[in-house]
């Protein structure tokens, strides 16, 4: 059997920075996240002379979650102004034709029917992106209750989300293993759909441009 | 300031000297200026000033001993011989009928404008039945005392918030003042127990200005819990340079470096502790040693538990519960998702060496 592909512009180039944007600050964010639980080299041991660890560790964790917020921020900027495939309702099973979408996804990543990939993102795909934006705000809410315990501000409406402040730690921890979920997950598929498909998935986030079967390729 | 030589062992008379000490001290703890001590002092000695009713309810009477124990006895002193202390089931000298007639005639006689101090939790369940005193469950007494008093002061973490008495599964229904009492303005001094100075600043600020300090969204005065513990801690330095107490006992121990790592519960925590500290020796808990438990917080039992692990077991419910440590949940759903990930892809081959359909003839167009 034979299948060709044509070339097309999925994504604009804000959309591909946020997403690298993303990809860094949460690699700096869980990284220093997880020595900021648990400082498991230290000064005097490991690095053996004096340093201030510790606060640079600090420091490199507020400067990568304000690079994520300002992607939070695009992104959702994007999901009402970006171009066809970067706006939430081409990815929300919210349209008729979107719900058939949703269900056909989960049968192709069960390999019971494989659906015809599209320029954007499936709708599973745009439900567990907003899943991960709400997830994010409570992220960055809780981190800012957490970076300023002193204000009078926001402890009234912090505490009345969060609970205490031990309350806002443990949250912003245990939900921080649902980004390394995602970003697990999220490079799987990725991959996956690249070599069941050709359409170039992982390539696309760099340049933009996604391959798109002129026919539908009969795999089964 | 301890003038044992001065009034002798046994002597409970404060010394004009004490006094005006214990003024200064509660001055500087609500950051005044020493202009302001006069008028402290005025008002700690007018004859107008409110008396007060001192309600005991499930609680340990840490907080009273606390407050009369400290090795430096004026704080102690000066609190009791400052306020007109009706009713204080601890210290009083009537029994029985007598002690609740004190009660009845105190809240008769001032009605509206005597202060009430309330220690220790309320049990709710059951009507309440878990705590009686004369008779009158717990409830019934604070329903009865606390809408007739000027305002209600809830002293240690009990009062405040329920405390040990409400630690999951709260058997008794457990609630603190706050809970209850509506209309009437209501100060939480909480902590396990709390600082004498921080429950006679905000006495002493009600008394002078008639009215109670400003507090935080829990009802806590910002004097004394507005700061966090981790910001003012003498170990912070050490914090910041990442050198920590491995062990209890090690090298960075002896060297008094962060107990961080050891479960220090400051980051989490306002209270003046580090400044202010306890029994006037310069000791609080990190001082010590040991880190901070976050005794001040809501419902500190359940989620400063364990005190030397940094953050709250997590209860998985299975059965009668499996108790675990955060990280060792995160790393379950990490193996278990890489697990779900290799399974998925491992179907994919499987699927494709039993269909053998490899892709042969694709013709890419650029």
């Amino acid at each position: 059997m034979r299948y060709e592909f044509e070339k097309y512009r999925a994504f604009g180039q804000l959309y591909r920075i946020t997403h690298w944007i993303f990809a860094g600050s949460c690699v700096v964010l869980i990284f220093t996240g997880f020595y900021i639980y648990e400082p498991w080299f230290t000064t005097m041991l490991e690095i053996g002379y004096d340093d201030f660890t510790v606060a640079n560790m600090r420091f490199l964790h507020f400067a990568a979650a304000y690079l994520f917020m300002g992607a939070v921020t695009a992104r959702f900027y994007l999901w009402f102004f970006g171009n066809k495939q970067e706006r939430i309702t081409d990815a929300l099973p919210v349209t008729k034709r979107n719900i058939k979408n949703f269900w056909g996804a989960i049968l192709n990543y069960l390999y019971i029917k494989f659906h015809v990939p599209r320029l954007g993102h499936n709708a599973l795909a745009g439900t567990t992106y907003l899943i991960t934006f709400l997830l994010s705000m409570v992220m960055i809410f809780s981190g800012f209750y957490l970076l300023y315990p002193g204000s009078v501000q926001l402890q009234a409406w912090g505490g009345s989300i969060f609970g205490s402040q031990q309350n806002a730690r443990f949250l912003h921890f245990i939900l921080m293993f649902y980004f390394i979920f995602f970003a697990m997950v999220h490079i799987y598929i990725a991959v996956w759909n690249d070599v069941m498909f050709g359409e170039g998935l992982v390539s696309a986030i760099i340049s933009g441009s996604k391959f798109l079967h002129i026919k539908r390729p009969k795999i089964d | 300031m301890a003038d044992h030589s001065e009034s002798g062992i046994g002597d409970l008379r404060l010394t004009r000297r004490s006094f005006i000490k214990g003024c200064t001290m509660a001055a500087a703890a609500l950051g005044l200026s020493e202009s302001m001590i006069p008028r402290l002092v005025s008002a700690a000695t007018s004859p107008q000033r409110p008396p007060v009713v001192w309600l005991h309810f499930q609680e340990c009477t840490g907080c009273t001993e606390s407050l009369l124990r400290a090795s430096h006895p004026d704080i102690g002193r000066l609190i009791l011989d400052l306020i007109s202390l009706d009713y204080h089931e601890t210290v009083m000298a009537a029994a029985g009928y007598q002690a609740e007639e004190n009660l009845h005639n105190t809240i008769e006689k001032y009605d509206g404008k005597f202060l009430c101090v309330v220690e220790g939790a309320i049990p709710t369940k059951d009507g309440g039945v878990y705590c009686k005193i004369g008779g009158r469950t717990a409830m019934d007494i604070l329903a009865d005392v606390a809408p007739r008093s000027a305002a209600v002061i809830a002293i240690g973490t009990c009062a405040s918030f329920g405390g040990i008495q409400a630690a999951a599964p709260n058997p008794t229904g457990a609630v603190g003042v706050q809970d209850l009492v509506q209309g009437k303005p209501i100060i939480n001094i909480p902590g396990c127990p709390p600082n004498p100075i921080s429950f006679l600043g905000t006495v002493l600020y009600y008394l002078s200005w008639k009215k109670l300090p400003v507090t935080d969204n829990l009802g806590r005065p910002l004097f004394a819990y507005g700061r966090k513990i981790h910001d003012h801690c003498e170990r912070r330095a050490h914090f910041d340079e990442g050198r920590f107490v491995e062990r209890f006992g090690d090298e960075g121990h002896r060297q008094g470096y962060c107990l961080y790592k050891m479960g220090c519960k400051g980051p989490a925590t306002f209270s003046n502790c580090p400044a202010v500290r306890f029994n006037d020796v310069d000791q609080w808990p990190v001082s010590a040693g040991h880190g901070c438990c976050g005794c001040t917080e809501p419902s500190f039992w359940d989620s400063m538990t364990p005190f030397e692990e940094r953050l709250p077991e997590v209860k998985i419910p299975l059965g009668q519960g499996t108790v675990s440590s955060a990280e060792s949940v995160g790393k379950t759903v990490a193996a278990v998702t890489a697990g779900a990930i290799g399974v998925h892809a491992a179907a994919g081959v499987v699927r494709r060496l039993a269909k053998g359909t490899a892709k042969k003839d694709e013709i890419r167009k650029e």
